[in-house]
């Protein structure tokens, strides 16, 4: 491998980790405060891209102006999927919400390959393609502009949990529901918002994906697992354990990724298992959002 | 007694009819037989470590595709192996495969189990697909045709279905199928009392392997050809955990009952709805997870014991039970 290459992996392994931060942070704010796995975190993305797909295609708007309407439309549908659904099996055991949302994936992308079909679609724009460079490393202009985005969602996401009414009262209720309630926080309506959080940081990262991978129904499972992976690498607690983990994530990614493409899900799931097995709560983790 | 001599008497009249069944109905009709009868068994394998032990286990569909691989392969090997060794050999590999990462993957719990195993599944499914000079790749195998097959596999299917019924019964009032339960409600408990929770998991997981391979090796046989996108498809593992949660997890007719109202849905849906049949399946799951998350052996027992009451109010409690306010 020459100075360039590593150059270049490197390059690739940051501007990915912002994406791959953003895609994991929804999912481990509901499985933080929560204890929901959302196995339709995926499908969530996979609609946020279609929102800014379509937006670009039929009205073309830029799919950055888009961000906040799939945000919108994706935080609305998460609020009604919890208060009326999930609610009602939160307190049942685990494989209960695991399966729902399961159901939930399969619904959505099916729903999504009926209308849209299972096309490959992209978001191409004048800046599409162009970039500068850094001595021999290449960086396009999009996944740097999508890093800057994904950041800026991290660092909102976590002073909105630690200095607003609402985020402390979704931190109180994740430490201790019981408690929560007694200081008069209404418990139903805050997974809703918290729900509703998680689904429009996933549209957020759909946004974003679509402008740089082509996309399809599809695509979501890979990044629900993404996501748990990233979870686990870097325990649950707060932004900057899903930071940690997806760099972590994004490095092994790259570099399994350029080295043995045919079996990289089987190399990353051997890392995982092996850390579960050696560290259960991830490289530093909590059980929630403190 | 005139209880027992009843349901004996009902029992050998529905295995009769079951048994009698390839004579009265088309080849279809027998083809859907024999898949449901697989997801049964494959039902009744997740049951062990899922419904009894507890440990919600995503990568079963491993173990039906080395079974079914094994069988082939060692049916299309030189030495030509007859399919029934061939059958076993598979179920004793995968049981094997399933102790030595039941050690490492069984000490998780809760979500994390879960992931490792569907990643341990999703792996196995790369594994073959590269492993070209045995497995073909991604081309898959061809096995060899059985003339007039149908009604063979379909009464191999029952055959093991049965006995599947049995083991389950007598497993679940031993020390072993005690110890399960007890480790599905308090895992610590559990083990301050003496249980060896970790044998006791393994062989539930092992056991499902079993299962899981018999219902991998009958289907490659009956479809001739297998391939790793169509034997390690994650709808399998899902197929097998929603006909025990329709049936009842943890009960000895769940996964049976379950697999059958389950296929003759699929097969409805699929025959009425093709295009939207995943979305169905996706409306199936999440009603029964909202509404009769114990299953319908739960309703079954509960109506058989007439404490039905007013049919919603049972619904009302429920929901009360797992929901937040």
């Amino acid at each position: 491998m020459s100075g360039a290459e590593v150059g270049q992996i490197a390059v690739n392994a940051v501007l990915l980790s912002g994406i791959l931060a953003l895609v994991a942070l929804g999912f481990s704010l509901v499985w933080g405060i929560m204890n929901i796995v959302n196995l339709s975190h995926g499908a969530f993305i996979v609609v946020g891209a279609y929102a800014t797909f379509w937006l670009h295609e039929l009205l073309h708007i830029d799919p950055f102006v888009s961000i906040p309407v799939s945000m919108a439309v994706l935080f609305v549908a998460g609020y009604l999927l919890q208060r009326g659904l999930i609610n009602n099996v939160i307190r049942a055991p685990l494989l209960a919400t695991f399966l729902l949302t399961f159901g939930l994936e399969i619904l959505i992308v099916n729903l999504l390959n009926y209308f849209f079909k299972a096309d490959l679609r992209s978001v191409t724009t004048p800046y599409t393609g162009t970039g500068f460079n850094l001595g021999p490393v290449r960086v396009p202009y999009v996944r740097l502009a999508a890093l800057g985005v994904a950041l800026l969602l991290v660092v909102a996401l976590g002073v909105f949990l630690s200095k607003t009414r609402f985020g402390r009262a979704i931190r109180a209720t994740g430490m201790d529901i019981d408690a929560a309630r007694l200081t008069g926080v209404g418990v139903a309506k805050i997974y809703a918002l918290t729900f509703g959080i998680g689904a429009a940081l996933a549209g957020a990262a759909g946004s974003l994906l679509a402008m740089i991978v082509p996309f399809d129904p599809n695509l979501g499972g890979g990044y629900t697992e993404r996501a748990f992976v990233i979870c686990v690498l870097g325990g649950l607690g707060n932004v900057v354990n899903v930071l940690a983990g997806a760099a972590l994530y994004a490095v092994v990614e790259v570099v399994v990724g350029s080295r043995l493409p045919a079996l990289s899900q089987a190399v990353t799931f051997a890392i995982l298992v092996l850390l579960l097995v050696v560290r259960p709560q991830g490289i530093a983790g909590k059980s929630f959002y403190s | 007694v005139t209880g027992r001599l009843f349901r004996a008497v009902l029992g050998g009249a529905v295995l009769a009819g079951l048994v009698a069944l390839p004579r009265f109905v088309s080849p279809y009709q027998l083809r859907t037989g024999t898949t449901l009868l697989c997801l049964a068994l494959m039902a009744q394998g997740w049951n062990f470590i899922g419904g009894y032990a507890g440990y919600a286990a995503f990568g079963n569909v491993a173990f039906f595709g080395i079974g079914a691989y094994t069988t082939g392969l060692l049916m299309l090997s030189k030495w030509h192996v007859p399919f029934f060794p061939a059958l076993f050999a598979g179920a004793l590999l995968s049981a094997s495969i399933a102790a030595a990462l039941g050690v490492p993957v069984l000490r998780l719990k809760g979500h994390y189990f879960a992931i490792a195993t569907l990643g341990v599944a999703e792996a196995f499914r790369e594994i073959v697909d590269t492993w070209d000079s045995v497995t073909e790749g991604s081309t898959g195998i061809d096995l060899p045709v059985k003339s007039g097959g149908d009604a063979f596999f379909y009464w191999t299917a029952l055959a093991f279905v049965a006995l599947g019924i049995i083991v389950t019964a007598l497993l679940a009032r031993s020390k072993l199928g005690y110890g399960w339960i007890a480790i599905r409600e308090d895992e610590t408990a559990a083990r301050m009392l003496g249980i060896p929770t970790t044998r006791f998991k393994v062989a539930a997981f092992a056991l499902s392997a079993v299962l899981a391979a018999l219902a991998g090796g009958i289907t490659a046989y009956e479809n001739i050809h297998v391939a790793p996108n169509d034997f390690f498809k994650l709808e399998y593992t899902l197929q097998m955990i929603i006909a025990c949660i329709i049936g009842g997890s943890g009960t000895v007719w769940g996964p049976l009952l379950g697999a059958a109202v389950y296929q003759l849905l699929s097969t409805f849906v699929w025959s009425h709805f093709l295009e939207l049949h995943p979305t169905v399946l996706g409306l199936i799951i999440i009603l029964f997870i909202i509404f009769l998350p114990r299953g319908l052996m739960d309703m079954v027992r509960a109506v058989a014991a007439g404490a039905a009451g007013h049919p919603w109010q049972s619904l009302r409690d429920r929901l009360r039970a797992t929901r937040v306010e």
